[in-house]
């Protein structure tokens, strides 16, 4: 930038700000518009990043890697569906680390029909959600234990009456806050040695969202083998597996499927599922949300344009005289145009500024109501003002043009 | 200087053309003071107007300091306005805004010079024409004798060759428009040639030369 531009502008922005001063309440007016609108895209971009985020936090306490595999049970081929068992067994565990490269971890799954399995401690009885499942369940769901320990192979191996508790269980059980640790469950005529208690899990918004009305805070995790022992089978209901990358859970559900269509020689057809369809799902919500937002911001934006646009071009007649005295003192036509763009944008950019601060603090309200910590994001921020300029210099551009198209001679005449 | 050769102009009334000026040819040369007189509306302000390359002739030719305006473009014009030429009008047309430096200023900053040196020069115009303790009056809160300095010392700022007056006292008192005319002698002396229109005799006697408008023609024989 030269001297001549940077002085310019200097004096552009006093100038702006004196003739912004002179027809207060149309400025006050389009400023508003921009402020509304600018603040309509901050909301917009605050609430669905940070919506984003607490869906993905939510997604990942099942494991953005996870995929699942189980028998495909409401087959219409009669010869097969007469056919018992899951289609997975114990067998099948040993050999699919070896076979399935693209996958990290696998934990067998085993549950049963039954809808409710109650447990009870001392007199108190609760409904459980009873999984029985391997070393690496944890791992696989991003599961963390709060007191006490995982599952050890010896556990497993061993079939031992051991229990991994959800922290309602043990609220409802033994008491918030209170140790469950070496505590029995009654589960039947099974008695379970608690060992773990699993830290809160967080699904608020997928359960509002009602793509999951299980509670995974009521788990009641126990060793896979037991289970079995217990209902008397080899059958493994669901085989859960990590995908070694979230790009590579396509493939490794190709290997579990094709070894598994191999090892029981086609004669069960399963069902895959992964995190995708969810995050797809997640992905279209927040395209939904943003996009009712942006249109309101739109709305607002184009407002504030209209009337950016009208103090402009009233400023352009009001100052004809002026734009002759310029013109006859040398200024050029891009000179002219330059003035009163830079004006525009000067009244657009004060409207961003001022709705992008304004959107923070609704952010900040949205977050202290909603309860959830939204979190500001500068992206958005960085887009509003950038936005503010254009439609600065989008609605500065018609009365600019005009001004700068004023013959000298005509405007020097103009009362 | 100007070269001014058979030069028309008319504006449209309705549907007619009302011719304003008439194969005006005229030469003025460098360093001279030359008085424009005539009855209203006989077209002092048009003829001007086109000298001071603010407005454009019909037809005829017009050159200015060696260069043709006929065929110049509007960003050409608006150098020549801004290097050669320097406009002193009878309503002052400072911008009510900004004050005396800054108005003066302003040919400079279309010029190009930088922030610094525009105050320097801007300071030293408005000192020599008696300003010295108004530089940072807004237009309002000056006289018009007051002014019409500050519009001279504009139109002197960056050093032009021609000055343009339209009706330079035309608002201001009689003691005061001596002053002005006496401004004007000194910027001829300084080798400034300068072309006046205006209305009263007494103004333009201070004028080397007279020429009389009347009905868009050049009568050089008092009426
Ligand atoms: N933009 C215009 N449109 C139409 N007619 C015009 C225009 N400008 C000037 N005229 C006409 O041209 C004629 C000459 O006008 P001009 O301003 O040159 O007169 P003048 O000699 O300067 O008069 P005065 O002494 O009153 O200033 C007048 O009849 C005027 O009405
Ligand atoms: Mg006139």
């Amino acid at each position: 930038m030269n001297a001549f531009q940077s002085s310019l502008i200097h004096d552009v922005f006093l100038q702006a700000i004196a003739s912004l001063k002179e027809n207060r309440l149309r400025t006050i007016l389009s400023i508003m518009g921009i402020t509304i609108g600018i603040c309509a895209v901050m909301v917009v971009g605050t609430v669905s990043q940070g919506v984003k985020k607490y869906i993905y936090q939510e997604l990942d306490t099942y494991g953005l890697e996870s995929l699942w595999v189980y028998r495909k049970w409401e087959n219409q081929d009669p010869f097969r569906s007469v056919r018992e068992g899951s289609g997975i067994d114990n067998d099948d565990l040993k050999y699919i680390r070896s076979c399935c490269s693209s996958v990290k971890n696998v934990t067998p799954v085993v549950f049963s029909d039954e809808n409710d399995i109650t447990m009870r401690s001392k007199g108190t009885y609760t409904n459980v959600n009873l999984e029985g499942v391997g070393v690496h369940y944890a791992d696989i769901n991003n599961d963390t234990i709060t007191q006490g320990r995982d599952f050890r192979l010896e556990d497993i191996q061993r079939r031992k009456a051991v229990a991994i508790i959800g922290t309602k269980i043990r609220d409802e059980l033994f008491g918030p806050h209170s140790n469950p640790l070496r505590k029995s469950l009654r589960w039947g005529n099974v008695r379970l040695t608690i060992i773990g208690v699993l830290d809160v899990k967080n699904r608020d918004i997928l359960s509002q969202l009602g793509t999951d009305d299980y509670d995974v805070n009521k788990r009641v995790l126990i060793p896979y083998t037991l289970y079995q022992q217990q209902l008397g089978s080899k059958d493994i209901h669901t085989l859960q597996a990590e995908a070694v990358s979230i790009n590579e859970t396509e493939k490794a559900l190709d290997q579990l499927t094709e070894y598994l269509n191999r090892r029981h020689s086609f004669h069960y057809e399963y069902v895959t599922e992964s995190m995708e369809g969810w995050i797809t799902t997640a992905e279209d919500l927040l395209r939904n949300i943003s996009f009712v937002g942006l249109i309101a911001a739109l709305i607002s934006l184009f407002v504030g344009g209209m009337g950016i646009m009208n103090i402009m071009s009233t400023s352009v007649v009001e100052r004809t005289r002026e734009i002759g005295i310029r013109k006859a003192l040398g200024a050029y036509r891009r000179d002219i145009l330059l003035q009163f763009l830079l004006e525009s944008t000067v009244v657009s950019v004060i409207g961003g500024v001022l709705g992008m601060v304004l959107g923070i603090f609704v952010g900040f309200g949205i977050s202290y109501l909603s309860g959830y910590d939204l979190g500001i994001s500068w992206f958005t921020a960085a887009l509003a003002v950038l936005v503010s300029i254009a439609v600065g210099m989008i609605s500065g551009y018609y009365p600019a043009y005009r001004a700068a198209s004023l013959k000298p001679v005509d405007a020097l005449r103009y009362e | 200087m100007i070269q001014l050769h058979a030069v028309s102009k008319s504006y449209q009334r309705g549907d007619l053309p009302v011719p304003v000026l008439k194969k005006i040819s005229l030469h003025i040369k460098k360093g001279e003071f030359v008085a424009i007189m005539g009855p209203s509306g006989s077209g002092k302000s048009t003829l001007l107007n086109i000298l001071g390359c603010l407005d454009a002739a019909d037809s005829g030719m017009y050159k200015l300091a060696g260069k043709t305006i006929q065929t110049a473009n509007e960003d050409e014009l608006a150098k020549i306005r801004n290097r050669k030429i320097g406009f002193v009008f009878q309503s002052f047309n400072l911008i009510p805004r900004i004050d005396a430096e800054h108005n003066v200023e302003l040919p400079m900053v279309y010029a190009g010079v930088p922030p610094a040196i525009r105050k320097k020069r801007a300071l030293a115009a408005l000192n020599i024409l008696g300003l010295a303790d108004r530089v940072s009056h807004v237009p309002a809160h000056l006289s018009g004798g007051q002014q019409q300095r500050v519009a001279i010392a504009r139109a002197i700022v960056n050093d032009p060759e021609i000055i343009i007056a339209d009706e330079p006292t035309g608002a201001l008192d009689s003691q005061t428009s001596h002053e002005i005319m006496r401004i004007f002698l000194q910027l001829q002396a300084s080798g400034k040639t300068i072309v006046m229109v205006t209305h009263e005799e007494e103004i333009g006697a201070y004028a080397q030369r007279i020429i009389r408008v009347r009905d868009g023609e050049i009568f050089n024989v008092p009426l």
